[in-house]
């Protein structure tokens, strides 16, 4: 069991014990959906813009490299960098309307938003334990622990601070010191408990409003967007009083349909304190929004996955792939949907955004001889217009690029990449997918996702292609490999290539070809209709029908018999009669050729026929 | 018998080398004719024997009957073989006939063998080439040269001294690709087929490539008499050079080489290397 769900099943169990044995527990209100109806009605109005005050799209970038930890201010709108102050920081840069917070060694530091000057230091004992924090406009939230050990034991609270001076403004105990860190949003307080409640909390008395129960899905995040609360692990519950119980019936829960290789994170879990701060996470991970009412769905039915260096936009109800964006070379270390705009800061200085649409790159900008290692985006709505924007490249031309970008790491990528180009049409991307079988050194899942596709594809306006393909052979003094001949042929037959025959022909000759090719080879050509292959098929047959070696397994013998038989005339019947009587020929095969030639008319129909030819 | 004669049947049509052994007969009339002239024939009724023995159950006898074949050297004893090889048969009578044909030389064989060079046991293959390289005809260098791409270093070795024997200068680029590829079996006849031109390129793998590997094709490089003797001094320098014990007998090969008379100065220049490097040790 993983440390999370050990973690929820505990949880699960002690609730199941307070709620028969314990009347008085600090969560028996847990799950009212009155409570929570009431909580949010306390909750005030959040535009769709940036959280500082002078409503500017900003990124927080946490930079590294030679000049030490340092945190910098960026105006995407203007492109340039506001202030850069040193910040040995631990955890994420929240941002509020005049000040930004962040956790270091031992206290919550607030810096001004438009100068980077330190407005306070909130310290944090060496007894306690910062659990996480948040901001809400000009109110800072944190979760301290006290005693015990991480999560356990000792006792938690929730405390607001005054964003202006750090000054404390009310402290709330929480049932349990298991707790996570915050979010905040229109005076609202959320906080995860004990993996399985959120507890709501009133942002200006601390009093506790409501109490989530996530009764179906641990709930290891809550997360504060203008359309609203949400909280949930392996999907998204949108707070309200239908999600009160947590039900993933009710029409507030949501969990996008994504291919096999997204790694399904919704958001951090906040109680592992390691992803409070900037991490591969925030690297691999689903980017989303939700529409603020109705039944939940995801904001014009996208999702989006930020995989380093690789952005994709689904279709959160289907997962058709609608688009795909490759950034070259180096990772994106932080990305953010901002409404209609995907941003994202790359670990060596590079910001960029993209088109939730589209994919399109529309902006770019570059901060030189920087080291990125992590970024918050605080720019909501942020639409920029005329910077990189140009119309996003072809599909097909995108997923080839992946498939062929020269970083190893991303195999499972490169075959989703595969998938998808697979789905697209055109010569032109089967092309593509026969050029994947000529490459050396891929994994052999690759070529056999590529070679999959080409069958299934049966594109047979591609033939004179693969026929190009066949023609290549191993050559050892040329350092040449011979291509994918089984899965080649496997295509060559699904598309009936005739213009690939000779070089099938050549195959079957080649010492270097595999029995699982040759085998495909022979079908191949008598899908094909090669009767130009029959000289070939029968050398092969009589050159090995009394190898020892195919006495185990004689299938390539036996594709290529079947072949003869299906292509073939009174000639080649005669000749495996012949093979099929001759004691030398391997078993498995006079079994076999007996056994076809009765099906196909009569043992002895051969005889017979040169029988007749010779009178 | 019925087999047997069921195979002479088939025979005709389970191979295309089979019936081109046997078009080229026709087609050929004036190569037949010198054959004829030149080799004994086999009587009908031996013939008829020994392509029993040969497509028999008696593996020991058809292997001996193929290389009685083999020395009879018999214009016609070719197709027994053929016939064989056209209907297939265990390893060890495959092997006896290719080596037969090999024997016999005969350019009607050239398609078999052809066919054989592609056959999935490298031995085979290198058996096939090997009696390909036997058969005086331009025909047998295509597949010779496709045989230097072999995966099996026998098989082009087998196919680079067919090569270099037949002074087949059009070999030499792909042999230096083998040599690049440390390919031992192919350094000596690149040094036998090697122009002037190629030679500062084998001088230059010197470091990228075994030094015996090196040594073994510019030592067989300056014993041809048609290299001259300022360019021989440059290769035995380059020889002394090298390290290991083939650069040594590149160098004693040399000279042995060389008539005791003979005092050109290459001789004394790897007589010169050879006192060095003893005095060193």
């Amino acid at each position: 069991m993983t440390t999370r769900a050990s973690r929820f099943g505990l949880a699960l169990a002690l609730t199941v014990t307070w709620g028969w044995g314990c009347a008085t527990s600090a969560y028996k209100r847990a799950g009212s959906s009155d409570d929570v109806a009431a909580a949010l009605a306390k909750r005030g109005a959040v535009a769709d813009r940036p959280s500082n005050a002078a409503g500017r799209p900003l990124a927080f970038l946490a930079l590294a490299g030679a000049k030490g930890p340092r945190l910098a201010a960026y105006d995407l709108a203007q492109s340039r960098v506001l202030w850069t102050q040193p910040a040995d920081m631990k955890a994420r840069v929240e941002v509020g309307a005049d000040v930004v917070i962040y956790a270091a060694a031992d206290a919550l530091v607030a810096r001004d938003i438009g100068t980077g000057a330190e407005r306070w230091r909130h310290a944090i004992d060496k007894d306690e334990r910062l659990l996480g924090y948040t901001i809400d406009e000009r109110t800072a939230f944190l979760v301290v622990q006290k005693g015990g050990a991480h999560l356990h034991g000792g006792a938690a609270w929730l405390t607001a601070l005054d964003g202006a001076t750090g000054a404390v403004r009310w402290h709330q105990t929480l049932p349990s010191a298991n707790a996570g860190a915050p979010a905040a949003r229109g005076g609202l307080v959320a906080v995860p408990l004990q993996s399985q409640y959120v507890g709501l909390y009133d942002g200006q008395s601390g009093e506790q409003l409501a109490q989530v129960l996530s009764s179906e899905e641990a709930a290891t995040f809550v997360r504060a967007l203008p359309e609203g609360l949400f909280f949930g692990s392996r999907g998204v519950f949108r707070l309200s009083p239908e999600t009160a119980a947590g039900s993933r019936k009710s029409s507030g829960y949501l969990r996008a349909t994504l291919p096999a290789f997204v790694r399904p994170v919704y958001w951090f879990d906040l109680y592992r304190p390691e992803q409070g701060d900037y991490s591969a996470l925030d690297r691999n991970r689903i980017l989303w929004r939700m529409t603020p009412s109705g039944a939940a769905r995801f904001r014009d039915d996208l999702a989006f996955v930020h995989n380093y260096r690789f952005f994709f936009g689904f279709d959160a109800r289907t997962g058709a792939l609608k688009w795909a964006y490759n950034h070259p070379a180096t990772e994106a270390v932080a990305s953010a949907q901002l409404g209609d705009t995907l941003a994202f800061v790359t670990a060596d200085g590079e910001l960029g955004a993209l088109d939730a649409h589209t994919g399109a790159r529309t902006f770019s900008a570059k901060l030189p001889g920087e080291v990125v290692r992590g970024a918050t985006f605080d720019a909501e709505g942020w639409a920029p217009r005329g910077g990189a924007a140009g119309a996003p490249a072809p599909l097909s031309e995108t997923l080839s690029a992946i498939v062929w970008d020269p970083d190893r790491r991303f195999w499972d990528v490169k075959m989703f990449a595969i998938e998808e180009l697979a789905r697209q049409p055109g010569r032109e991307v089967t092309a593509q997918l026969l050029k994947i079988t000529e490459q050396e050194g891929l994994p052999p899942a690759v070529y056999q996702k590529a070679g999959e596709a080409l069958i299934a594809r049966k594109d047979a306006s591609a033939a004179d292609l693969l026929a190009r393909v066949l023609t290549t052979h191993a050559d050892y003094a040329e350092n040449r490999a011979a291509p994918a001949v089984e899965i080649l042929a496997r295509a060559a037959g699904a598309m009936k290539a005739t213009p690939a025959a000779p070089a099938l022909v050549m195959h079957l000759r080649r010492p270097e070809t595999p029995p699982a090719a040759t085998t495909q080879i022979a079908r191949a050509l008598a899908a094909i209709g090669a009767t130009d292959a029959l000289p070939a098929l029968r050398d092969f047959v009589t050159m090995y029908r009394a190898d020892p070696l195919y006495d185990g397994d004689p299938t390539p013998l036996v594709a290529a018999s079947e072949a003869m038989l299906a292509l073939g005339g009174p000639a080649e019947r005669q000749l495996l009669l012949y093979l099929s009587e001759e004691p030398h020929t391997v078993e498995p095969l006079r079994v076999h050729l007996r056994r076809a030639l009765a099906q196909t008319g009569g043992v002895d129909a051969p005889a017979r026929t040169a029988a007749a030819a010779d009178e | 018998m019925r087999l047997i004669a069921l195979a002479a049947a088939v025979v005709l049509i389970s191979s295309g080398a089979a019936q081109a052994a046997r078009k080229s007969k026709k087609a050929a009339p004036a190569q037949t004719t010198l054959v004829k002239k030149a080799a004994p024939t086999l009587p009908a009724e031996k013939l008829a024997k020994v392509r029993a023995l040969l497509l028999g159950d008696d593996d020991a006898a058809a292997v001996e009957a193929a290389k009685a074949l083999g020395q009879s050297g018999a214009s016609n004893a070719i197709e027994p073989l053929i016939d064989l090889l056209s209907v297939g048969a265990a390893p060890a009578r495959t092997e006896a006939a290719v080596d037969a044909l090999g024997a016999l030389a005969d350019p009607r064989s050239i398609d078999v063998l052809e066919g054989y060079a592609g056959h999935h046991s490298p031995d085979v293959r290198r058996r096939a080439v090997k009696a390909l390289g036997a058969i005086k005809d331009e025909h047998v260098v295509p597949p010779l040269l496709t045989a230097l791409g072999d995966v099996a270093p026998d098989v082009r070795a087998a196919a680079a001294d067919a090569l270099a024997a037949r002074k087949e200068a059009k070999a030499a680029p792909r042999l230096l690709e083998l040599v690049k590829r440390n390919d031992a079996g192919a350094a000596p006849a690149l040094g036998l087929l090697a122009t002037p031109e190629l030679v500062p390129q084998l001088a230059e793998l010197q470091g990228a490539v075994d030094d015996n590997v090196v040594a073994s094709a510019l030592g067989e490089y300056i014993k041809r008499p048609d290299v001259s003797d300022g360019l021989r001094v440059d290769v035995v320098h380059t020889i002394g050079r090298l390290s290991g014990a083939a650069a040594t007998t590149a160098l004693i090969e040399y000279m042995a080489s060389v008539p005791a008379k003979d005092d050109r100065p290459s001789k004394k220049e790897a007589q010169k290397i050879i006192d060095d490097k003893g005095t060193a040790k």
